[in-house]
């Protein structure tokens, strides 16, 4: 560093640092010397957590005095697709309550993957003097009771001091409360009209993952005092007769997520909506469409123009229809939508969608094993083809082949996101009946900034090799039923430099790779591996020899101890931490090494 | 960010573990290994057990589908009777994370009653049918709620019925009557 640096006054330093917003550049800033970490940390008001066990709440607040906005993740990701016991951990109170002290001027809190209780819901919305944004990610543990609290204590709090000396005035601004995918307790409360009259600060509300009925009254007054609602999402529970009079009351949304969007047949309902559709002229994102009747969707024809992104995973309509709304979504960024769209209707997204950047295709029947609808890998060559923006995919199919992967990975080496799901565990190319290998193979060689990657299908463990000598910038790999030996998780450890998060289920995967490549553990966010070969012993030894790491056995089936070290365990966690192992664990989890540091290795 | 020194790899390596001591004397980490790693996989007996006492299950929870969509998908398949699992949340009085059961797995009234003692480790879930038989305050009943958001006595319809309608459960301590 120049020694010029250094000369700078601290107020300069911090107001230079105060342009650098991206959190790595802030990492790295902080590493430069020791008074820039100083400084650094003194100034630092947002920070992300990806796990949240990682670090403990006192490491945090030590270092950083001064945090407005807290983001921060718990369970592993797998716990989406229920492979992490409930009960599992990832408690936000403990964190509630230090930050409570620590931050009474907290403004956001994002979480995702964490059990929030109504205690910690109930706790925020009194402690947080200025608080302003709650997102809830896949959260889960509380009630609408918890919501109630939220919205109570949202108002304009009664200015102190003198008037006119704003300084002391404080001023509770919920603009913020974003709910996705929560597993919420619906109390059926009218937590809704716990908003008190004042409070009009909101500018997201996104109550999709709700169970049950909402107020009516108490939404539409909240919507029409909102002036500055952007976003609205709705639940299943809204009627589609309720919608014209909420759009009518916001005509400046943004983003709108519908309630059900079926009704009985009332002719009048469809002028209104298509009416009311057509004043909010800004509007930009779609999303909803609970048990949607197809007859109502020429209602949003006259705003799909301007849409950037269509949410239509909800909305169980047939190709047809589909084709004739994409098609007038010129504009679209982002679509999600069900594999009812078909190739022919992907064809149609190819040819419309130019600016598309993001394509999700779920399966409708994903239990099914029959093709029941025409959805192949011809789709998502259309698009490949069709979409030079296309960087992240999602696709649930049911036939793939390698010559169809390398075409894809042809089209769009721009790709940074590619998640493949054949929904037939280990299906070959269904044209030479070989492995996907450089199908795969293909993608990551081509597609050099590739940062997150799904694997499905028949794979070995030359896929593995394509991945680790060619997939430098990978941060995170999902792997299921692929592999044939340890070799295969070895290329990916010992080749991937830039990977974060591994997660394995279902492979034959052990622990000869696992302990060659123990350093490279400490350098990633986490690894999971369940049904895969790793051995009890081999878990107790990586414990034993990085201290860094939290080694968790996850086993439902009783003490791992009980069992000679060679059985396999049933699922591992593992994650780098600098806070020790964790002492919330349920009785099915256990920390290698936990309550043994003084026992010689 | 913590970089342990290269004793502690080494360690690992020469260590007397069980399923490493037969494969791994030449085995070394972050060199050229791919020879040593597949001769050693060869005389391995590490990767035969695990993958069969898995595979009957192995393809529970899979594709993988986040909770929302895939209970958006099941209501809409309620009526099909191809479909395979149907989950719903069960919660229990006094414990605040629900737990999750496969009602298609069951038969009857019976089967799930069993499953959710086992499930919450208590052999006093009870019928509310069986309410006058209530015999302490430890006793729970089970109680379910139905698409109109009401809660309902589990046991108050045919098993089929009760199928079409239930969409939580919930177990809560009895009182006496």
């Amino acid at each position: 560093m120049p020694p010029m640096a250094n000369s700078f006054p601290e107020e300069v330093l911090e107001h230079v640092f105060s342009f650098i917003v991206n959190d790595k550049d802030r990492n790295s800033v902080s590493l430069v010397c020791k008074s820039w970490y100083m400084i650094e940390r003194w100034c630092r008001s947002k920070i992300f957590i990806g796990n949240c066990y990682a670090v403990s709440p006192v490491i945090v607040i030590r270092r950083f005095p001064k945090l407005r906005s807290v983001s921060l993740k718990g369970k592993p990701h797998f716990a989406d697709f229920n492979l992490v016991p409930e009960g599992w951990g990832g408690y936000v109170n403990p964190w509630i309550v230090c930050m409570v002290e620590a931050y009474p001027f907290l403004e956001e809190l994002k979480l995702k993957r964490m059990v929030v209780s109504d205690d910690s819901l109930e706790l925020i919305s009194k402690s947080f003097k200025n608080f302003k944004s709650l997102v809830l990610s896949s959260c889960e543990g509380f009630t609408t009771d918890g919501l109630g609290a939220i919205a109570s204590n949202c108002r304009l709090a009664m200015m102190w001091g003198s008037f006119g000396n704003l300084k002391g005035c404080l001023l509770k601004n919920l603009t913020e409360l974003d709910l996705r995918e929560c597993e919420v307790d619906d109390r059926r409360g009218h937590w809704l009209s716990q908003f008190p009259e004042n409070c009009t600060s909101l500018v997201t509300l996104n109550i999709a993952c709700l169970d049950g009925e909402v107020s009516f009254s108490a939404l539409e007054r909240l919507v029409g005092r909102c002036t500055n609602l952007r976003t609205l999402r709705l639940n299943h529970a809204v009627p589609l007769e309720k919608l014209p009079n909420i759009l009518s009351r916001a005509p400046q949304l943004v983003d709108l997520g519908t309630g059900s969007f079926s009704s009985d047949a009332r002719p009048e309902l469809q002028s209104k909506l298509a009416g009311s559709f057509g004043r909010c002229k800004g509007l930009k994102s779609l999303s909803g469409f609970w048990e949607v009747v197809p007859s109502y969707l020429p209602a949003v024809y006259p705003i799909c123009s301007g849409l950037t992104s269509l949410n239509l995973s909800y909305a169980s309509i047939q190709s047809g229809d589909l084709m004739k709304l994409v098609s007038q979504c010129q504009n679209l960024k982002r679509l999600w939508v069900l594999d009812y769209i078909e190739d022919r209707g992907l064809e149609i997204v190819a040819a419309s969608c130019k600016d598309l950047q993001e394509l999700r295709v779920f399966p409708s029947e994903p239990y099914d094993m029959e093709h029941s609808v025409a959805l192949t890998e011809r789709g998502l060559i259309s698009v490949s083809e069709g979409c030079p923006k296309l960087q992240s995919v999602l696709y649930f199919c049911r036939q793939m082949s390698n010559a169809a992967l390398v075409t894809v990975a042809r089209n769009r080496p721009n790709m940074t996101r590619f998640r493949l799901c054949i929904i037939e565990p280990r299906t070959p190319d269904y044209l030479t009946l070989q492995p996907l290998d450089t199908g795969f193979g293909a993608i990551v060689e081509h597609c050099k900034d590739l940062q997150r990657l799904s694997l499905s299908g028949l794979l070995t463990d030359t896929v593995f090799e394509h991945i680790g000598a060619h997939a430098k910038k990978l941060e995170m790999l999902s792997v299921a039923f692929a592999g044939d030996s340890d070799l295969g998780l070895h290329y990916v450890l010992s080749g991937c430099k830039s990977l974060r998060k591994l997660e394995i289920r279902d492979c034959p995967f052990g622990d000869k790779a696992l302990l060659a490549n123990a350093m490279k553990l400490e350098t990633m966010r986490s690894l999971w591996m369940s049904s895969c070969s790793v051995s009890y012993g081999a878990c107790k030894l990586l414990a034993q020899k990085m201290r860094k790491l939290n080694v968790e056995v996850i086993d439902e089936g009783g003490s791992p101890d009980f069992r000679s070290d060679d059985c396999h365990v049933e699922r591992l966690y593992i994650y780098r931490t600098v806070a020790g192992p964790r002492t919330d664990d349920p009785d099915f989890v256990w920390t290698m090494m936990k309550d043994s540091s003084l026992k010689p290795c | 960010m913590g970089r342990t020194t290269h004793s502690s790899s080494s360690s690992i390596n020469s260590s007397s573990h069980p399923s490493l001591s037969s494969a791994s004397s030449s085995f070394k980490p972050m060199t050229d290994i791919s020879t040593n790693l597949s001769l050693g996989l060869s005389i391995s007996t590490s990767s035969q057990h695990g993958n069969s006492s898995n595979s009957r299950n192995e393809e529970v929870n899979w594709p993988p589908i986040k909770p929302l969509l895939r209970s958006m998908l099941a209501d809409q398949k309620r009526n099909y009777p191809h479909r395979s699992t149907f989950f719903v949340k069960v919660y229990m009085e006094g414990i605040v994370i629900g737990r999750k059961v496969d009602l298609y797995a069951h038969h009857n009234y019976d089967g799930l009653i069993r499953t959710l003692r086992r499930m919450f480790k208590t052999t006093t879930i009870r019928f509310p049918a069986d309410i006058h038989h209530v015999q302490n305050d430890s006793d729970h009943l089970l109680t379910y709620e139905d698409k109109e958001g009401d809660w309902m006595m589990v046991g108050d319809v045919p098993w089929d019925l009760f199928l079409t309608s239930v969409k939580k459960l919930k177990i809560s301590i009895a009182v006496k009557c």
